[in-house]
């Protein structure tokens, strides 16, 4: 999914989180106090089918208290139907607490995420060609009402995801429309009048055993269900969009008490969850407060002293100007999450179309600089990139396109540029977003290093996201553009949530407009032909050989987030599944 | 002023009438033969806070002019360094050291320091995003009053049907609320005139014309009222019978009547400009390239740069504050040495 503020060029110190979740692995990364802040070794993530509730014990945890969670410059999610639900910030509370689904995240001690059962008794199993799947629903598991949660239910909730109409920017306008079998022409209960689903066959429930059948082979649907869209709506009326967005039934450890779309939502204990029946959920903290649009700046001062309201909050965020002093006053309370997620620059392949002036450019780039004016601390929410694939993803492979890590460099740039024939110039036309002085700053060092490389750069103010006129084909000022940006996460810890959408020949977020046969093709074939333990090291392959084939894209950073903790919050952690605090293990110590 | 000139004050009026009084008398012999504008002049001399006023604003016009030499003379520029050369990214991008407050000491390469996170030169900002303020300021102003007086001139001396369509517009425009209009209005030429190699200047045009379009009607209607006064003084019935034309009563006999009105509404609209160039910049939608004490407040009002780097925010927060105290004080002090009626 991607980002909504294009950070690569407008790199704001409030993260707008739009879209999406998941990512392979996580780590706090707590090498250290002060300034010498280190990544720990990542891995990809892991599963465990087997596993069963109640959920183990966090250490020292006790129950009780108000937990307020301030998240900065976030105007959290429209909606809470678990169908809709496509956000980093939605997607992380609701999961963790309100919303269960087929299958779910936990961390492990090392802070990996692993993925288990949640209503499912298992991890799904899928037949030969992974055309079939078929999970079982646990029979304990209970609505807030006090009702079981049924496979009809949570068939019912399947179905939903395929109404790209009442969901529009929901996940399952990609997942279930393309995987599901007959999905693509069902236009969904709602939109197409068919209130009890039935005009679908495509899930089937026998007894608790709910089967889904698939267009194309699909061997990461047990991702795909740790989405809360995967997981049980009430059949009929109960559900209908888009009132059940505003008080949803709940059949985690939290229910909804209070909604305020972009100010505030509470949840509080919902005492009908089973905790036998959950395997990664707890229920220590009476009360969650989520507070949305709050001012980075406030929550940050908020943050750092220490008073009695902030001793049990926690801030989603950090603005890079507290760096230093947070660093140094909290310690373990300040933790670093990887988030999955690249930045990229995207030339435009239809117009640039030499391998040397793509390499320039990257040469042009003045990372440490941009990321400086952009309110990043380098080293820390960004470092260097070399390919798509985030660090940590399984299949990721540490090359090199040129030896060693593409850094600033003028004279490079210019010997590239040179070398294909363009020693008087190249035009580079791209555009920023000139509302936020932070994107102009960012855009004032981009055209200061491409000069400084032999290019020119005319830069276009845009007062919308930039992802407006990149995503538009119709947009005058799109057609004069030959540099573009995305930044991207993935959904889950699998390249093929990365590599596909952004350099698949006619995807949306393709903005490089790449397009190779033989690239495509490699894609079919990684999906549909390798088997499911060989795929990650064929995406790294496939990751290698595009930036050293074709270098179709810049990578300039991968991100990472940075999340504070009041200091009577126990257990600070990351939930290294999609890049949010660790709501399912905190607890308030008394 | 002082008090001598109390005497004359009370009788007079905007009108070229004989002044009533004893012409043996002292003060009487000091004015004599000194035109309304002359006595004006001598006035403003006389107050201590305008002589003071003018010298600030004096000052800052100097600064607005010479921007470019001044910078030449320091040697700094609007140049944008790489970030990493001046600031250090890990210390909250603030100034390295070297570049002078607030980590290290004065240096003459940088006499107000550096920009956190940017690295760019605060004096070159200061002296430009002064150019541009007063530009910006004096041209709306001037737009603004000059369409002001024509429209309050012809509102007020037509009367009938001119004056109640006129009165409509100026109505009609006060309706409006300015912050919205100008909010719409900014991302309307944006899309219209972004691929413009000229948007800065095509920017700036049009945030003068917002500025203008919502600022003459105060002038107008003043200048309506005192039409309406004047229109049936004696001097103007004369002009009339003599058939003289329309034109020349307005700009001959009237124009120079309401000298004193209009540069009041000028000296008054000046600084309100200055601060209303401030504050869209500050929102986002006046001045969007960086070069205005607006924008620089913007990146400069965070709590910890405030903290750590308080100058930062100061120098152009006193910039803003000295020119708009200074010419609302001097529009004040030209207000009092223009009317005869006022006394101190």
């Amino acid at each position: 999914m991607k980002r909504n503020k294009p950070l690569a060029l407008v790199a704001g110190a409030a993260l707008l989180t739009l879209a999406a979740c998941g990512g392979g692995s996580s780590d706090e990364g707590e090498t250290g106090e002060g300034t010498n802040r280190e990544f720990g070794d990542q891995e990809g993530g892991t599963k465990d089918a087997s596993l069963q509730g109640p959920a183990a014990e966090v250490e020292g945890a006790t129950e009780g208290g108000t937990i307020t969670v301030y998240l900065a410059g976030d105007p959290g999610p429209d909606s809470l139907d678990p169908t809709g639900g496509w956000s980093v910030t939605g997607n992380s509370i609701q999961q963790a607490l309100t919303s269960r689904s087929l299958t779910q995240y936990i961390r492990d001690e090392e802070g990996q995420p692993v993925l288990v059962p949640d209503l499912a008794t298992d991890l799904g199993t899928a037949n030969e060609d992974f055309t079939e799947w078929t999970f079982t629903i646990r029979e304990d598991a209970t609505w807030e009402d006090g009702k079981p949660v049924t496979p009809e239910e949570v068939a019912f909730g399947i179905c939903r995801s395929l109404d790209s109409e009442a969901f529009p920017s929901g996940p399952g306008t990609k997942y279930s429309k393309d995987y599901f079998a007959g999905g693509a022409d069902y236009e969904g209960p709602y939109t197409g009048k068919d209130p009890q689903c039935e005009n679908w066959d495509g899930v089937t429930v026998n007894g608790q055993d709910i089967t889904i059948s698939m267009e194309k082979p699909f061997p990461e649907m047990d991702y795909w269900g740790a989405f809360m869209a995967m997981g049980p709506a009430p059949l009929g009326n109960a559900s209908k969009p888009p009132n059940y967005g505003t008080k949803p039934l709940s059949n985690g450890p939290y229910k909804v008490e209070s909604y305020k779309p972009n100010e505030e939502l509470v949840l509080v204990r919902n005492d009908q969850w089973a905790p036998e029946s959950d395997p990664g959920r707890h229920q220590y903290a009476d009360e969650f407060v989520f507070k949305f649009n709050q001012d980075q700046a406030k929550v940050d001062e908020i943050m750092l002293s220490d008073n009695a309201d902030s001793q049990t909050a926690v801030s989603a965020s950090l603005g890079s100007d507290k760096y230093n002093d947070a660093n140094a006053q909290l310690g373990d309370r300040l933790v670093q999450q990887t988030s999955q997620c690249v930045s990229t620059l995207t030339p435009d392949y239809t117009k640039i179309t030499e391998i040397e002036v793509r390499k320039a450019l990257a040469y042009a780039y003045p990372y440490e600089d941009v990321w400086i004016a952009g309110g990043e601390v380098p080293g820390v929410t960004r470092i260097p990139a070399n390919s798509i694939m985030p660090p940590g993803m399984a299949g990721k492979k540490d090359f090199q396109v040129d030896g060693e890590q593409i850094t600033y460099d003028p004279e490079k740039a210019k010997e590239l540029l040179a070398e294909a024939g363009y020693e008087d110039g190249y035009e580079i036309t791209m555009v920023y977003y000139e509302v936020d002085p932070l994107a102009k700053a960012t855009q004032d060092q981009i055209t200061k290093g491409f000069e400084a490389s032999g290019f020119t750069v005319n830069a276009i103010p845009v007062q919308e996201s930039p992802y407006n006129v990149w995503l538009d084909p119709d947009n005058k000022v799109n057609k004069k553009l030959n540099l573009r940006g995305v930044n991207w996460c993935s959904d889950w810890p699998s390249a093929s949530t990365m590599i596909p959408p952004l350099l698949g020949g006619d995807e949306v977020y393709n903005t490089a407009f790449f397009k190779e046969a033989a690239v495509d093709e490699e894609i079919d074939r990684i999906v549909t032909e390798v088997p499911m333990d060989e795929q990650p090291a064929a995406w790294g392959d496939l990751d290698e050989m595009i930036m050293t084939d074709y270098f179709p894209i810049i990578p300039t950073a991968f991100r990472n987030d940075l999340f504070v903790f009041g200091t009577k919050i126990g257990n600070p952690t990351g939930d290294g599944s999609i890049g949010a605090p660790n709501y399912k293990d905190l607890y308030v110590m008394q | 002023m002082s008090a001598q000139t109390a005497g004359p004050e009370t009788l007079g009026s905007l009108s070229d009438e004989p002044e009533h009084q004893d012409p043996n008398s002292q003060q009487a012999k000091e004015i004599s033969g000194k035109s309304p504008m002359r006595i004006a002049l001598g006035r403003l001399a006389k107050d201590k806070i305008a002589v003071v006023c003018a010298v600030v604003v004096l000052f800052f016009v100097f600064c607005a002019v010479f921007a470019g030499p001044i910078c030449a003379l320091f040697g700094v520029s609007l140049e944008t360094p790489l970030a990493s050369e001046r600031v250090d990214g890990l210390n909250n991008g603030l100034p390295k050291p070297e570049m002078g407050p607030p980590n290290g000491d004065f240096t003459w390469e940088h006499p107000m320091g550096v920009a956190p996170r940017t690295g760019e030169d605060n004096l070159a900002y200061w002296l430009y995003g002064c150019r541009v303020s007063l530009t910006i300021a004096f041209v709306a102003t001037m737009i603004a009053s000059i369409v002001g007086v024509i429209v309050g001139l012809l509102a007020g001396f037509l009367g009938g049907a001119v004056d109640r369509v006129l009165s409509f517009f100026v109505d009609m425009f006060l309706t409006i609320p300015f912050l919205l209009a100008a909010l719409t209005l900014a991302p309307i030429l944006n899309e219209r005139f972004n691929t413009s190699p000229d948007y800065p200047t095509i920017q700036k045009f049009s945030l003068v014309m917002v500025l203008a379009l919502f600022g003459w009607m105060g002038t107008a209607r003043l200048i309506r009222g005192e039409v309406l006064a004047l229109r049936e003084r004696e001097f103007v019935q004369a002009a009339r019978v003599m058939g003289m034309p329309t034109s020349r009563i307005l700009f001959k006999e009237l124009l120079p009547n309401l000298a004193a009105p209009i540069i009041i509404s000028v000296s008054l609209m000046l600084p309100a400009f200055v601060a209303l160039e401030a504050g869209l910049a500050y929102l986002g939608i006046g001045v969007t390239d960086g070069v205005s004490w607006g924008q620089t407040i913007l990146k400069a009002a965070t709590p910890t740069y405030f903290r750590e780097y308080p100058q930062y925010l100061w120098q152009p927060l006193l910039g803003i504050v000295a020119l708009v105290l200074s010419l609302n004080l001097l529009g004040d002090a030209v207000r009092d040495a223009l009317d005869p009626k006022t006394r101190r």
